[in-house]
């Protein structure tokens, strides 16, 4: 089964996944139109920024078991059991932010949603694009992703594919795969800048 | 990333003005800069194009996604274009700077610019030699419109050559021709710039960089130089005088106007009105003491140049300098006034005037300043200003001003030797001074705020190297009180030798970040006495806090005109391998000169010092080892 | 095997449920006080604040028990427990013979001692019949009544006014939730409500109680007389523990479990708000009467029972609670004593919409209160649970922009 996948050294913090998310979730599901919908349709998947500000597309592991899933009180939070997706049923949602102080990345939001229950907050998170695999498409924030911090794939393949990345390189003597001359340097200039702000 | 647990600047006023803004609740550019945290990855490398509407595309730096924008441009050509596209709108802001001065000297000419005169005709005649127009027995008048004309022409397309470029060594004038750098035409080569990155147009990224050279030739040779030269023409070429700086220079009894921005034009007239007896007897009549009139940002350092105006600060001061409750006006033009002081100002009594038909803001009321009507303008909002005092509400005075000493010119530093380069040379050449680094630039909330720049000034001070030093670099330096001949104590024993003979500071404040020029000036002075090319000695640039495009225009000239510059920040190059390695490595067999980046003042005074040594060596001089 | 599960809360259902999954065939009996449907207690107060329906309250379909092949014994409680013969005896005097047993009583709400506790109108708020007869009682009432200022008083306090009754707080203590909160985020909630128009009487107890078949007042211990036509009494609640013999199992507030959620007996365990357990962040035994507790202990309690070896981490404190814009989260030990050598660091307060606390033992994080922005809460909470040693400044933590991003190396 393909899942999303998030490989952190990828992010380069361009949060083209956010709005991409958000539109996938929207009523009429294109940009410049979700925008105008009230409500607003937010992001699900969030990019924060690191310690060196280098970012990181935060978004929910459909952890099993799940934590939230064992909080909600009105067990509006379920396991889609096809997909082994973790969802939130926003009409038996009542909004009691438990699932909030349960999930252990802070992925949850509560606000009024387009796909939701109108008039009322009720708590958001991924929902790993049903709708959109649903007919044949890729999950959005992974379709957005153009540096590969995002996949969907099989977990083995890309397990596989990590194995071989770290085999190869040390095998050449490289040691640990390195990144792109132009990204390590950037990073390098982002870190020094950090430490010498907080120093 | 903001942490409140570290304090945001090395000086103190910031520190103390910045609590009382969150105690207000003005949101400041450092809650701005956390929330932009992550800032795009794309962008950050160059690698994101919106040049046109097959796009926006952009480039995988990992090599898996798009390589290519959809017109097929790879990575070199895309971050080309965009470092490109920076340099000519810095270019563009300096020269446009530059050509609004030309037009008042035009209007001194012909009359219609009443409330300015020539103050220098000894310039003026110098400059229109320059421009080969005959000044003998000529009207003051008569000359000034002439050259105000052919200074017209340098903008224009039809030149082999802007005129200033003779200014620069022989040998420097021979490189830009076989290299093809000579500038045009100051507007020719921005708009050379534009078209040549027009998708389908250059897409040879070693030629696009070259081409990114001239134009900044153009700014440095041209618009620049041109609106310092005019700037001096019509309010005086600045001589050194002791003026007072940091949030402390506002009074709480008086009446405080604060002059934003960058031309002398709109702040000079200002300045006028603000000695008015009518309006001083105004300011008496409301309670207050007088008119006290402070700079911020480079409009400030064009006042303390030439009129020893206080300045209260620089970049990163702009919305803090609100939170005193003190200032009740605000007069801004144009370039780095960040669209939220208005917003700021709200929280205060302060009024907000902006008054170039350029620059409008949010939360501002516009009067617009030109050069027919800016001398009763300038008494029109001073007295609005003066009426305003008795609204102040809290004032928060943070600390007691310092005094620095500035009004270093190319002419006034000559003057100091007597009229002549040549104490200076064998100074350096006797190794007392090791060389001189030429500090510039701005401020930017990824750098703690004037950390870079005292830091680096520090070390190579320490070191025996004069610092000269413009815009926000001069205000922060001054701040930690390298601007009097005191602060020879802090240099090293042989440039403090030299201040203490000459009772100079071991770092001249040179002016605002359009009077970088007044470097290539004295440079180009430097190396003539030496018979060298500009490239041969043992100086360097630096901008350790850089932010903006006028930035990386000053770079690029300084570059391409011979000197080696570090910068704090990355620009946004590192999508390119191929142009990161021309521009730290590959330049040096062309110009002769090459960027270093390195966001750390501590290492960045090392490379600098290694630097100015390798030159000595070359030249034949000592050299220590670093 | 023949499972006997008493209490039919969440711990009870988890733990069922849990069996079910490693043991199809073995019988579960299950002894429940209550003869609701397995319910949501928490959502109470959401009835009776109006915004849930009781037919909402109901987290498992009808055919709960039936579907999971559960033997149902409802609107019975154990009276004693015959540890050596594996027999629990029901209030009819039925027995039941189990070879696992799981002690998920729950608790009750402490008791208030006053004259003329009889009278109609006077209420605890802890079982969906409770809420069903308040809702159906709100009809006529006018002046509410609320004893206690913790979590249950706060929220049938904020019910009430949502329903536009009249109400006024008895808080026995200086400020409202003393027990969760510092009396910061105290202040922050109390001035929510009192905005909202409650009426709030600190250090005060109720010692009578007056009226006609109904209540029509009540007598404080400084005898002053407060009109009221409806009383909620939220003093807390105690584990229901009197039947077990203490001869055979140790019992201190709670009963007290191992690791394995095992009672000091073999073959019984204990989980939900009966049990006692070591509290993560105070490093003690202590009895944490929470829902997701009782959900997460139900389930590895019954783990272990079907055989399947799982170890408890321990329990932690956590509270949420939103009035009206406010939010509240609170995890662990947030509020220590000055004796028991914590750092507390806290930013934000009244009248800044936003107030953050983090207590600190050493570099670990023991303790949190968040008042608004309260997303990143379970990452805070997550560090607490593992005892993670922090690298990050505690104003990094406390920043509005904090995000699970600045935890990665």
């Amino acid at each position: 089964m393909k899942e999303v996948i998030v490989h952190p050294k990828r992010c380069v913090g361009c949060m083209q996944c956010m709005p991409a998310c958000a539109t996938a979730h929207s009523r009429t599901r294109h940009l410049v139109s979700a925008v105008l919908e009230t409500p607003q349709p937010k992001p699900r998947v969030h990019v924060g920024a690191g310690r060196f500000n280098e970012g990181f597309p935060n978004r929910c592991r459909h952890c099993d078991p799940a934590p939230c899933q064992l909080t909600c009180l009105t067990g509006a939070i379920y396991r889609h059991a096809g997909t082994q997706t973790v969802m939130i049923d926003p009409d038996r949602c009542i909004n009691c932010a438990s699932c909030a102080m349960a999930c252990p990345y802070g992925v949850i939001r509560f606000h009024e949603d387009p796909l939701g229950p109108p008039g009322r907050a009720v708590a958001v998170k991924c929902d790993n694009c049903v709708a959109r695999v649903a007919e044949g498409q890729i999950p959005a924030c992974v379709e957005a992703c153009k540096v590969g911090a995002l996949t969907y794939e099989e977990r083995d393949t890309a397990m596989k594919r990590q194995t071989l990345a770290v085999a190869r390189s040390m095998s050449s003597g490289a040691g640990e795969p390195v990144l792109p001359p132009g990204v390590g340097l950037l990073r390098t200039m982002k870190e020094s800048q950090v430490q010498l702000l907080k120093g | 990333m903001f942490d409140p647990e570290h304090s945001l600047s090395v000086t103190q006023d910031a520190d103390r003005l910045y609590a009382k803004a969150r105690e207000d609740g003005i949101e400041t550019v450092w809650e701005r800069h956390t929330a932009q945290q992550p800032q795009c990855g794309f962008c950050d490398m160059g690698l994101s194009c919106r040049i046109c509407v097959m796009g926006p595309c952009r480039v995988d730096p990992f090599g898996e996604g798009p390589q290519r924008g959809v017109c097929g441009a790879d990575a070199d050509i895309i971050v080309a274009r965009n470092l490109c596209r920076m340099i000519a709108a810095g270019a563009a802001s300096h020269s446009d700077h530059g050509r609004d001065l030309v037009e008042v000297l035009a209007g001194v000419a012909d009359g219609t610019a009443k409330g300015y005169k020539i103050r220098d005709e000894a310039k003026l005649k110098k400059l229109a030699a320059e421009y080969g127009i005959t000044t003998d027995g000529e009207d003051v008048l008569v000359l000034a419109g002439e050259l105000a004309e052919a200074m017209m022409e340098d903008y224009g397309m039809r030149r082999r050559a802007i005129n200033l470029v003779a200014r620069a060594p022989q040998k420097r004038r021979e490189l830009w021709d076989r290299v093809g750098l000579t500038p045009r035409g100051i507007d020719r080569e921005t708009s050379e710039m534009m078209h040549r990155t027009h998708m389908g147009v250059d897409n040879d990224w070693q030629s696009l960089l070259l081409q990114g050279m001239r134009n900044a030739l153009s700014d440095g040779w041209g618009g620049s130089m041109i609106a310092t030269e005019v700037s001096d023409i019509l309010f005086g070429v600045p001589t050194p005088r002791v003026t007072s700086v940091n949030a402390g220079v506002l009074k709480k009894d008086q009446v405080n106007i604060v002059v934003h921005g960058h031309n002398p034009v709109v702040s000079e007239m200002v300045s006028q009105a603000c000695t008015a007896p009518e309006l001083l007897a105004l300011a008496k009549e409301k309670g207050a003491q007088g008119i006290n009139l402070v700079g911020l940002c480079c409009t400030g350092n064009e006042l303390l140049m030439r009129r020893g105006i206080a300045m209260a600060g620089n970049h990163l001061m702009t919305e803090l300098i609100l939170s005193t409750g003190a200032v009740d006006m605000m007069i801004v033009d144009y370039q780095c006034i960040m669209p939220s002081v208005g917003q700021a100002a709200t929280c205060y009594h302060t009024k907000m005037i902006s008054t170039s038909d350029k620059a409008r803001f949010p939360h501002m009321e516009h009067h617009e300043f030109h050069p027919d009507n800016a001398e009763a303008k300038a008494m029109q909002v001073v007295r609005t200003a003066v009426e305003n005092f008795v609204n102040r509400g809290r004032v928060f005075i943070p600390v007691e001003p310092r005094e620095a000493m500035g009004g270093f010119s190319v002419e006034a530093i000559l003057g100091a030797l007597g009229g002549t380069p040549a104490p200076l040379v064998e100074a350096v050449k006797a190794g007392k001074i090791r060389g001189a680094v030429g500090i510039v630039g701005c401020n930017n909330p990824k750098i703690k705020h004037d950390y870079g720049h005292v830091t680096l000034t520090r070390r190579l001070v320490e070191n025996d190297i004069l610092v000269v030093d413009t815009g926000c670099v001069s205000v922060a330096n001054a701040k930690a009180g390298y601007k009097m001949p005191e602060a020879a104590e802090m240099a090293g024993p042989g440039l403090k030798e030299i201040c203490r003979a000459l009772g100079i500071p071991p770092v001249l404040h040179l002016g605002s970040c359009v009077d970088n020029v007044r470097i290539l000036v004295l440079l180009s002075a430097l190396a003539d006495a030496l018979g060298v090319d500009i490239s041969d000695l043992p100086v360097a640039g630096s901008a350790p806090e850089w932010y903006s495009e006028k930035a990386v225009t000053i770079a690029v000239y300084f570059v391409a005109s011979g000197v080696t510059t570090h910068l704090g920040p990355m620009p946004p190059i590192t999508g390119s391998m191929n142009v990161v390695n021309l521009l730290t490595s590959g330049l040096n067999d062309v110009v002769g000169a090459t960027f270093a980046v390195e966001p750390d003042p501590e290492k960045a005074a090392v490379f600098l010092r290694q630097h100015i040594e390798d030159k000595r060596r070359a030249l034949g001089l000592d050299a220590r080892r670093v | 095997m023949k499972y006997v599960i008493l209490g039919n809360g969440i711990a009870g259902v988890c733990a069922a449920e849990a069996i079910r999954t490693l043991d199809l065939e073995g019988e579960i009996v299950m002894v429940g006080d209550e003869t609701f449907l397995p319910y949501s207690r928490p959502m109470i107060s959401y009835v009776l604040d109006g915004s849930e329906p009781h037919d909402k309250l109901p987290i498992r379909p009808a055919d709960f028990y039936e579907s999971m092949k559960i033997k149902p014994v409802l609107g019975q409680r154990a009276v004693s427990l015959d540890v050596e013969n594996r027999r629990v005896q029901l209030a009819d005097s039925t027995c039941i013979d189990y070879d696992r047993l799981l002690i998920a009583t729950g608790a009750d709400p402490r008791p208030l001692r006053a004259a003329h506790m009889d009278l109609g109108g006077i209420f605890y708020l802890r079982t969906e019949s409770h809420v069903r007869q308040q809702v159906a009682a709100l009809s006529t009432a006018r002046r509410a009544l609320v004893l206690g200022g913790g979590l249950v008083g706060l929220k049938a306090a904020y019910a009430l006014l949502k329903r536009g009754l009249e109400v006024t707080l008895l808080i026995t203590s200086g400020y409202p939730l003393s027990l969760q909160v510092d009396e910061i985020a105290g202040k922050m909630v109390l001035d929510e409500l009192l905005r909202r128009g409650l009426k709030v009487l600190v250090g005060r107890s109720v010692r009578a109680f007056e009226g006609n078949g109904v209540v029509r007042a009540a007598v404080t211990d400084t005898g002053s007389r407060l009109p009221c036509d409806m009383v909620i009494i939220a003093k807390g609640v105690l584990p229901s523990r009197d039947f077990i013999p203490r001869q055979h199992i140790h019992v201190d507030l709670g009963v007290v479990v191992d690791d394995h959620l095992q009672t000091s007996a073999a073959g019984i365990h204990a989980a939900g708000d009966v049990a006692e357990s070591v509290d993560i962040s105070r490093g003690c035994r202590w009895v944490n009467a929470l829902w997701p507790e009782a959900a997460v202990q139900g389930r590895i309690a019954g783990l272990n029972m079907a055989g399947r070896p799982v170890v408890y981490p321990g329990s932690m404190s956590r509270n949420v609670l939103r009035v009206y814009d406010l939010d509240v989260l609170t995890l662990g030990h947030a509020n220590p004593g000055p004796e028991e050598g914590c750092r507390i660091v806290w930013s934000g307060g009244p009248g800044k919409g936003r107030y953050r606390s983090l207590v600190l033992k050493d570099d670990i994080l023991v303790g949190a209160v968040l008042v608004n922005q309260v997303e990143q809460g379970g990452v805070l909470c997550a560090l607490m649970e593992n005892r993670v040693p922090l690298r990050l400044s505690t104003s990094r933590l406390m920043a509005p922009d904090f995000n699970f991003a600045c935890l990665l190396p």
